[in-house]
């Protein structure tokens, strides 16, 4: 899942602040699970910004909202045609990817972004998330018990700890665990420490080589149907 | 500016915001259980609420004459509670008592005009009777009630001894009759229904319940000094004053006989003994009937029977037998065996004999009767063989309940109409699903207990005296308290649309009481047979897709602040506080129910069902309808639920948060949780109105600087 | 054929001294020169910290090149954290060619440790790869298998923490610092001789050298101060009590004391090849302390 945190509402004040009309667009999925962008803040996200507008009458706007299943595929934006023809700016709850998908549907109109979009996570518990994918396109898990140090080491080494860890947690922050340390306790329930002992080399950055595009769908030669 | 005050939600369709605030709660157990099926978990809500008016409102929309029922109902609706599997069940009958006492029934008055001609003739004024002449009359039949005895109420008056059930509550409820237009021919014995036919009844509804006393075939029954329990209460209901002598015995198990043996005790018996040849488990007496009558004397003997009676020298010999218990038979209930040799005699006075009564019907009715001289009808028309000729109560069943009189008085009520009205007796199904299942060991283990509190009674050796009422009725705290140990049961949590829940397992983490759960198709299921109404999943769901089935409250919640925008921007009280209370306890009944609506100056109640259930969007809702300062008051410690104030603090934070970014102190929005506060409540809300206030005053000579 | 005084000291048997500068935090570099000029014949080598503590200062590489201007010899330290492996290797070709050859290989103290909290961390390499990517240099290509014209040839070592909390993670790591070509080990600060005694019992198998690191503390703020925050660092309860004790103003002087006995006491039980004396913001006073610990004029 994507994690992501609602922006501050300074911020997203002096953003819509040239608009007048202003559709505020949640995302169903992710955002949703996150807490940050689902129809609960939507609708709180729509309140704040009109009690801030009672309050202190930051310039007056019109708000709608609305929340799509996903704003990640186009089909779902098909929802809102009508509604955005009408507004002067989308403010979209989604991630990342939500704001600049609604950017490419709707290419006349300002597409904002109310989130920061964080990173891939899972939940802890209730309203905490912990990173645990970097999305880096190499995966070797095996080999670290299923623990991954380039996302959970905040150096995102490949050999073992470095020489910071403090009573098994990071040097960086006293509350996160050491990923190295994860690895090597998990390795040896395994008896697989030896993967520890191996030496990785460099990591390939080649397979992140951005944007990234993976196609799923098998290309198929169409001579060699007929050979 | 317009946009600012009229909530646009543009994305609701209609028939989304119509399904948001659908009824679309279960039938409890308690309403099924109940042969009038009264909006019990309502009524007794109303109750925690401390809305007694409108709780006895409820009351009084379904049950004919509750006050009735509120001293001598068998309460199924007790036994079917489901609190009984977390403790014990929640004293329902009490609560309408005080509901009543409370809500002013007495001052309620009926009405009813009439618009139809056809004239309909009761026969009988049992509940049953007076039951259905108070629903004709509703409907507009001119109705004539036609009662053998002096006075009206059959059973009621002349079986259930005043201690149980004062006359006064009978007489008022006649009273209304009478008010309502009912015609009442007392001391009008009917013994041919053509006769009131023949005077232009258009119908007939018999309900003459079962007066005759069983014998018990021994020798010596007739003996003076043996007397018939039915005959015995009416006697001294009816104003005489028998005397039973010293030594008093009573055969029978079951009301009859223990109504008997209290006012033979209250007659001034020395001695009063009941024989009942099965033991305690089969007998069909109410247990709070049992245990009163034991704390004022009354001695049980338990498999024993009479066999024989011989008078002698004035007093009565009893020879009895020793029973033991047989074989279970067909009904489940195991036959008294004598055992030989096993006689015995003893000397009494007087003996009461409480077997059983049956109906008597007067051959002249031309009605068929069934089984122990009870008169056959069609179960759901009530419908004799006669054409237009309707029967019920006692005289159908046998001896049974009030409750299932009034019920059976309503029906025929509603059958004799249909009747009249040349329509297909239809029957009225119930659209709503009932509940149905036991509490899981894991939910009972979560709900917090509270012992149930009984209504006061009078001392024993205070009420064996007289027939004076021997139950008292709640005060209001302990009222509102046993009230809110209601679970709500099938009020709980649904999920609007699986479709538009991101299955985000929120509400699985959430739950105080572990109720939902992942199903096999990775579905979340919040079954509604567990589900406690707490709500707290409902104001969490960031899918915003979870609603209570009977959303009573977010409905509200939207109406009371939709309210305060119209009524309190006029008001001259400055400055607009909103407090969104715990509609239960300190709010609703406690120290701080003087804070409701306007008692205070700019002070607005939103009354909430739990406080757990107020969403971070309300309270941003009320600051921008103009409150000064919103604060949020729940009960804490003194909670039925658990921890629910952590909830509501986290959104409260949340807020604040919002509040200083847009330049407002966060003071302006403050938690009082009671059982929490150092201080008490009341000082810590005046200091906050004070505290809002002096933001309020500050902010207008900013104001007036400013221009 | 050793590439470097220090290098070939290392094989002598001699018992090592090193010690560390941190470079300014500025274009003045006239302390450090003082610093360079005041040690570099008191001891075997002297480390140019690199961004220590991620905090930016002038760069490791230039104090290097001081050292070796004023007629020391400089052990460059060489971290991961700001440099991806183009820049790392163009960095280590440019110490070569200025004769700078000992190269302490470390991964580097994370950003948020420092003063560019918000600075883009690389770590494109860990400590064990950069001592792998020097081999491979030295072979004369580039890590990305390109031919190098002229192959360098560095002496290097790298870091070892045997007072770690969590011992068994680390052993494997210096293993593979081993492996990757680790000629010599300075260690993190010593302040159990215990645990020394222990970790020499293991690496004494090697044929590796081990310089126990020494931190000279100037007060038992500091100490807690450094338990709390300095990355890696736990000082023994008994040493922070030991200079507790001293007198106000005295801290120093204790600190000292107490550097000198770990050093004196290493020497005589011959417990590791030397020691590498950090004298965290007090460059100054590692004379005395050589003094104190009886070690003065050793390189001479």
């Amino acid at each position: 899942m994507i994690v992501a945190e609602q922006k501050p509402l300074d911020e997203i004040s002096r953003m819509i602040a040239s608009y007048e009309r202003v559709l505020i667009l949640g995302c169903g999925t992710c955002m949703t699970v996150c807490d940050a962008g689902g129809e609960r803040e939507v609708s709180f996200l729509h309140n704040a910004l009109r009690v801030a507008q009672s309050k202190i009458g930051n310039g007056i706007h019109i708000f709608w909202e609305y929340t799509l299943k996903r704003q990640c595929d186009p089909e779902f934006l098909e929802l809102i045609v009508e509604r955005v023809a009408e507004v002067d700016a989308v403010l979209s709850l989604g991630c990342g990817i939500g704001v600049q998908a609604v950017a490419e549907r709707f290419p006349e109109l300002p597409s904002l972004p109310g989130v920061n979009t964080s990173f891939m996570g899972m939940t802890r518990e209730t309203g905490v998330w912990d990173e645990r994918c970097a999305a880096c396109g190499d995966c070797r898990l095996e080999d670290t018990a299923g623990i991954c140090p380039i996302t959970r080491c905040i150096k995102g080494i490949l050999n073992g700890p470095c020489a910071g860890t403090k009573n098994g947690k990071c040097e960086a922050n006293k509350d996160m665990d050491c990923a190295w340390l994860l690895v090597y306790e998990r390795l040896e329930k395994l008896a697989q420490l030896e993967r520890m002992r191996r030496y990785y080399p460099p990591r390939n950055f080649r397979t992140i080589p951005r944007p990234r595009r993976i196609i799923s769908k098998t290309s198929v030669d169409p001579g060699e149907e007929y050979g | 500016m317009d946009s600012l005050l009229t909530d646009i939600r543009q994305n609701y369709p209609a028939n989304r915001t119509q399904r948001f605030l659908a009824d679309h709660s279960l039938v409890p157990t308690c309403q099924t259980a109940c042969p009038l099926h009264m909006e019990i978990r309502e009524y007794v809500d109303l109750v925690a609420q401390g809305k007694i008016v409108e709780s006895l409102q409820v009351i009084r929309s379904g049950n004919p004459f509750p006050s009735i029922c509120a001293y001598v109902c068998t309460h199924p609706c007790e036994d079917a509670c489901r609190r009984d599997q977390v403790d014990k069940p929640v004293a329902i009958r009490a609560l309408k008592r005080f509901a009543l006492e409370f809500g002013g029934d007495r001052l309620i008055q009926a009405e009813a005009e009439t618009s139809h001609i056809e004239k309909v003739a009761i026969v009988g004024s049992g509940p049953a009777g007076l039951a259905c002449a108070y629903y004709l009359r509703k409907f507009g039949y001119p109705v004539t009630i036609f009662e053998a005895h002096s006075e009206l109420g059959g059973m009621l008056r002349v079986g259930i001894p005043q201690y149980r059930l004062p006359r006064e509550v009978i007489d008022t409820e006649v009273q209304r009759l009478t008010r309502m237009g009912v015609e009442i021919r007392t001391n009008t014995p009917v013994v041919s229904l053509d006769l009131l036919f023949d005077i232009g009844y258009k119908a007939i509804f018999i309900t003459i319940g079962a007066h005759q006393s069983l014998r018990m075939r021994i020798d010596g029954e007739e003996s003076p000094g043996v007397i018939d329990g039915a005959t015995f209460l009416r006697e001294i209901n009816l104003g005489l004053r028998p005397s039973p002598g010293e030594r008093c015995a009573v055969i029978g198990g079951g009301n009859v006989a223990f109504d008997a043996a209290r006012t033979a005790l209250r007659l001034g018996a020395r001695e009063v003994r009941i024989l009942y040849r099965r033991s305690r488990v089969e007998m069909p007496a109410g247990p709070e009937e049992v245990e009163q009558a034991l704390e004022e004397g009354v001695e049980i003997v338990f498999l024993v029977a009479p066999i024989k009676i011989k008078r002698e020298k004035g007093r009565l010999s009893v020879t009895c037998i020793r029973m033991e218990l047989g074989d279970p038979d067909a009904g489940g209930r195991c036959q008294p065996v004598p055992i030989e040799g096993s006689e015995f005699n003893e000397e009494f006075d007087t003996l009461i004999t409480a077997i059983g009564q049956a109906p008597q019907t007067p051959g002249g009715f031309g009605v068929r009767l069934g089984r122990g001289s009870t008169i056959q009808v069609e179960p759901g028309t009530l419908a004799t063989n006669r054409p237009g000729v309707f029967a019920g109560g006692d005289a159908v069943t046998g001896p049974a309940t009030v409750v299932e009189a009034l019920a059976a008085g309503r029906l025929a009520a509603s059958r004799i109409d249909d009747y009249l009205q040349h329509r297909y007796p239809l029957v009225v199904k119930e659209t709503r699903e009932s509940l149905t299942g036991d509490l899981l060991p894991e939910t009972v283990e979560m709900v917090r207990r509270i012992g149930r509190v009984e209504p006061p009674i009078l001392a024993s050796e205070e009420r064996s005296k007289d027939f004076e009422p021997v139950e008292l009725v709640y005060d209001w705290e302990t009222a509102t308290n046993e009230a809110r140990r209601c679970l709500r049961c099938g009020t709980g949590a649904e999920i609007l649309s699986q479709d538009r829940c991101a299955t985000c397992l929120t509400c699985l983490r959430i739950c105080p009481y572990h109720v939902p759960y992942l199903d096999a198709g990775s579905t979340v299921q919040i079954p509604i047979d567990q589900c406690q109404a707490c709500g707290t999943c409902v104001a969490e769901c960031p899918a915003k897709v979870i609603v209570l089935r009977k959303p009573h409250d977010r409905r509200r919640v939207t109406e009371e602040l939709e309210h305060i925008l119209k009524t309190a921007a006029g008001s001259k009280l400055k400055p607009l506080i909103v407090g969104f209370c715990c509609q239960y306890g300190l709010f609703g009944t406690g120290t701080l129910a003087s804070l409701w609506r306007g008692a205070r100056a700019g002070v607005w109640i939103v009354p909430v069902l739990c406080v757990a259930t107020v969403e971070a969007e309300h309270l941003l809702r009320a600051l921008e309808i103009g409150a000064e300062g919103v604060f949020v008051a729940g009960c804490g410690d003194g909670c039925a639920r658990e921890n629910t104030a952590s909830w509501i603090r986290q959104r409260v934070e949340k807020v604040r948060k919002i509040l200083v970014q847009i330049g407002l102190q966060p003071e302006r929005l403050q938690t009082f949780v009671s059982g929490t506060l150092s201080e008490d409540p009341a000082q810590g809300m005046d200091n906050f109105i004070e505290q809002v206030g002096g933001l309020y005053l500050a902010s207008v000579m900013m104001q007036e600087v400013k221009s | 054929m050793a590439n470097s005084l220090f290098e070939e000291k290392l094989y002598s048997n001699e018992f090592l001294v090193t010690t560390e500068i941190g470079p300014p935090k500025g274009a003045d570099i006239s302390e450090m020169v003082h610093h360079i000029d005041l040690l570099k014949d008191k001891v075997d080598a002297i480390n140019i910290t690199d961004h220590q503590s991620s905090v930016m200062r002038f760069p490791s590489l230039g104090g290097c090149l001081l050292v070796k201007e004023h007629g020391g010899e400089p052990i460059l330290q060489m971290t991961c954290r700001d440099r991806n492996r183009l820049a790392l290797q163009a960095d280590l070709l440019l110490a070569y060619s200025r004769g700078i050859v000992n190269v302490l290989c470390l991964t580097g103290d994370s950003v948020d440790a420092g003063d560019h909290d918000e600075a883009k961390p690389v770590f494109d390499l860990d400590s064990v790869q950069l001592l792998k990517m020097i081999r491979i240099m030295e072979s004369g290509t580039d890590i990305a298998g390109k031919e190098l014209k002229g192959a360098p040839n560095f002496c290097t070592g790298a870091s070892v923490h045997p007072e770690a909390d969590f011992i068994e993670p680390q052993l494997i790591k210096f293993e593979k610092k081993v492996s990757a070509g680790a000629q010599f080990f300075q260690t993190q600060g010593i302040f159990d001789l215990g645990s020394l005694r222990r970790f020499m019992q293991y690496a004494s198998q090697f044929n590796v050298k081990i310089l126990a690191g020494i931190i000279v503390l100037a007060s038992a703020r500091m100490a807690r101060y450094m338990n709390d925050n300095v990355p890696g660092i736990i000082v023994a309860q008994a040493i922070i009590d030991e200079l507790a004790s001293a007198g106000k103003g005295k801290g120093l002087q204790k600190g000292i004391e107490v550097a000198a006995r770990l050093i004196r006491t290493i020497k005589e039980e011959n417990l590791c090849h030397g020691v590498h004396v950090m004298a965290v913001g007090n460059e100054g006073i590692v004379p005395d302390i050589l003094e104190a610990a009886e070690l003065v004029g050793v390189p001479s």
